[in-house]
């Protein structure tokens, strides 16, 4: 087994246990889309765009009620080690799946009824955590595209490696480790919006693990906030008329 | 008591207390939070946030500049930069007695058309109904169209239409505000340019206090040149 | 749903603006007929690719990659690597794309771009080969269309190009088994030339280069040519149902002939930041 933790408590990319990667967040980078951002997690390289509230095509599958969130995530063929056939694979699709139950409680589907939401995430490069990486962003391009939501969502993974509970998976921490818990939670509401689970962790370590989780996404949350501001507000003057 | 306001962002909290929701805020117990980027205002009346993003929503009265996207053989369908489609029936444009074996709906708009219309009749269950009976309404003929996002259209005509006012006497332009978002600019060549610019200007710089004075430079810069 | 709403409808005013303003040699955005919009190529940007380039030619932006690996040849190419290029139309890029199997416009994108780049022999692919017949040098260059206001021909390309030219391979060694084992060297990969794409787009019997969405909504006809280093055409593609007289067609190449010749100035300046 590969060493992953040094003597020193130190990881292989010489983080500590409780650190997470770089992290950037940049809102409204594409023209086209309703809503979009892009995210640089560790080596996760993602760009989001949201389309919508718009029509229901076709009409027979519009909820009179409500609006319909659809997610995509998809990864570019150049984003991994070896390339990556462009057709969705099994994962992809599950991902997308995941990713949209964990955005849906955040969200006010009701005030558009009829219509549907469409989010596309594009992995332009991949890393450990990039469901993650993603749900983050796609929260920030939702509030870009101006979707009413209840609260943010913001998520990031805990692990096991060398029998130590660490924060934020990368890579080969989440290949060779022992466990990998990806969390969403609504960081002002308190709620899980979603929790995944492999490996094994003793309830002790689920526990420390989780909490931990939690307070790393609310401080991913200030760098989503800060993003929003800075397109929004501006970086200098917030003013009052 | 004065109206106190903030910016928020989605979640955050907004306030504590005994208040009344508005809009763009959602209530957990006594606590107030946005549902969208904008501008939190807690006054008399409630709460509410005045958002910055968002798409049109339609309400009955509003002026929208659409264009026309297809038709069938009893209405117009038309993009009104909106969730839906709306539809602007033939007999609204023809007369109750019309056939569509007399009358071709191509020959009153084609597709491409622009035409500027008043939402009739639209909630939660039905699509946006237009009609072009009244003054001004109809085809339009010339102009710049300019889209915006809809949430800075009341940005855009300002305190009592000051905004509009300032911009339209600056640039010897006419401007034909949809509320869903798009402009139209009528007048000479660089009164459109520079017109375009301050709307351009309102659109990215909405939230800034100083933005009438920033415009009106803008405006007057632009005519020593 | 009818076809119309796949497409851009353009504003009936904003066609006859364009026609009105192409008739005094003049673009809706203020450029001249043979502008282009302004060009901006960042190389390097996606670590785990051999080689990568973003894209932007005003609002539209791509992003290629490229991928370099083990293939087995065609059979009736037995000694020539491979190179693939393949353009994906995201649903990201605009309200009018869809996700799914591409439609006839992605394909007929991809081939052209493909083309462009096979035909001017940028990379020679004889010198791709590890074992004749049996093991090659794959190339898979892929383009991702992250946003579209128009010129998709022209950016895939150039990404596709600034990609491929800061691209490093590799190595491989041939055991006597025939085993092949990938050393940790890595070196850059050889090219021949830069081929430029210009797409040409006509309207009301003008031509533009470069042209927007909108512009395209409007288009009669458009003609991609692509031109080696050395000014010869290495692949061409008429597409849009309106047509273009025999003057027309020249006056197309002499066109792009010129712009072709700056644009690779641009790209070289790209490759070069990246080769240091």
């Amino acid at each position: 087994m590969i060493e992953l933790i040094d003597e020193k408590g130190l990881r292989r990319d010489g983080r500590r246990v409780d650190e997470i990667r770089p992290l950037k967040i940049e809102v409204g980078v594409l023209k086209n889309a309703d809503g979009s951002s892009y995210i640089e997690f560790g080596k996760n390289k993602i760009v989001v765009a949201v389309y919508g509230p718009k029509e229901v095509h076709p009409k027979h599958l519009a909820l009179p009620d409500r609006s319909i969130l659809r997610c995509r995530y998809h990864m570019a063929p150049f984003s991994t080690d070896t390339r990556k056939h462009p057709q969705p694979s099994r994962r992809e699709i599950e991902i997308s799946k995941v990713i949209s139950e964990a955005l849906e409680p955040a969200l006010i589907l009701e005030d558009y009824p009829r219509t549907v939401i469409n989010v596309y995430l594009e992995v332009l490069q991949a890393d450990g955590g990039s469901r993650c990486a993603g749900i983050t962003a796609s929260t920030v391009a939702l509030a870009d595209a101006g979707i009413p939501m209840r609260d943010m969502v913001v998520a990031c993974a805990v692990g096991k490696i060398s029998g130590q509970v660490v924060l934020d998976l990368n890579d080969t921490e989440d290949k060779e480790g022992e466990a990998d818990m990806p969390v969403a939670i609504m960081p002002n509401l308190n709620q899980t919006t979603l929790l995944q689970l492999d490996g094994i962790l003793t309830p002790e370590e689920f526990e420390k693990g989780f909490e931990m989780a939690v307070n790393a996404c609310r401080h991913i949350y200030e760098v989503q906030r800060k993003a929003l501001i800075d397109k929004y507000f501006g970086k200098n003057e917030v003013g009052e008329e | 008591m004065t109206i106190s306001r903030k910016y928020v962002t989605p979640g955050e909290l907004i306030v504590e207390g005994d208040y009344k929701p508005i809009n763009n805020v959602i209530r957990v117990d006594d606590k107030f939070y946005a549902t969208k980027i904008g501008l939190a205002e807690i006054g008399r009346g409630g709460i509410r946030v005045i958002p910055l993003s968002g798409p049109y929503i339609p309400r009955v009265d509003d002026l929208v500049i659409g264009k026309i996207v297809d038709y069938s053989a009893f209405s117009w369908e038309v993009d009104i930069n909106s969730c839906f489609f709306a539809y602007l029936p033939a007999q609204s444009v023809f007369g109750r007695d019309f056939s569509p074996d007399r009358e071709s709906l191509l020959k009153k708009f084609s597709i491409g058309d622009l035409i500027y219309a008043k939402v009739v009749a639209y909630d939660r269950t039905r699509d946006p109904l237009l009609s072009i009976s009244g003054p001004n309404l109809g085809r339009i003929p010339k102009g710049e169209i300019v889209k915006i996002n809809s949430a800075k259209i009341p940005r855009l005509i300002g305190k009592k239409g000051s905004m509009i006012k300032t911009i339209e006497s600056a640039t010897h332009c006419k401007l034909i505000i949809g509320q869903n978002g798009i402009i139209l600019i009528i007048g000479p060549h660089d009164g459109i340019l520079l017109a375009t610019q301050a709307i351009r200007m309102v659109e990215s710089e909405a939230h800034l206090a100083s933005l009438t004075k920033k415009v009106q430079n803008l405006l007057s810069e632009s005519k020593e040149v | 749903m009818s076809a119309v709403k796949k497409s851009v409808v353009v504003e009936r005013l904003r066609k006859a603006q364009i026609v009105e303003f192409l008739s005094k040699e003049k673009r809706l955005d203020g450029r001249g007929l043979l502008d282009f919009r302004p060009i901006k190529i960042e190389t390097g940007i996606i670590e785990k690719a051999n080689g990568s380039a973003r894209v932007r030619i005003g609002n539209t932006q791509v992003i290629a990659g490229v991928k370099i690996e083990i293939g087995e040849p065609f059979p009736d190419t037995p000694e020539m690597g491979l190179l693939v290029v393949n353009v994906e139309v995201l649903p990201l890029s605009s309200a009018y794309a869809e996700p799914g199997p591409p439609d006839e416009e992605a394909i007929e994108l991809a081939r052209v771009v493909d083309r462009g780049i096979r035909e001017s022999k940028m990379v020679d692919l004889s010198k791709l080969v590890l074992i004749p017949g049996k093991k090659v040098h794959a190339i898979f260059v892929d383009v991702d269309i992250l946003d579209t206001d128009g010129n998709l021909f022209d950016a895939a390309s150039y990404a596709t190009v600034a990609s491929i030219a800061t691209s490093t391979m590799p190595k491989f060694s041939v055991g006597q088994n025939g085993q092949i084992k990938q050393e940790d060297e890595a070196v850059p990969l050889q090219i021949n030339c830069i081929p430029v794409s210009i797409t040409l787009a006509k309207i009301d019997g003008e031509f533009i280069v470069d042209p927007t969405s909108e512009e395209e909504g409007v288009m009669d006809a458009r003609i991609t040519l692509t031109f080696d280093d050395d000014g010869n055409i290495r692949a061409g593609q008429k597409g849009q149902p309106g047509t273009l007289d025999f003057n027309q067609v020249k006056l197309a190449v002499n066109i792009a002939k010129d712009r072709a010749k700056e644009i690779r100035e641009i790209i070289k300046e790209s490759i070069k930041d990246a080769k240091g």
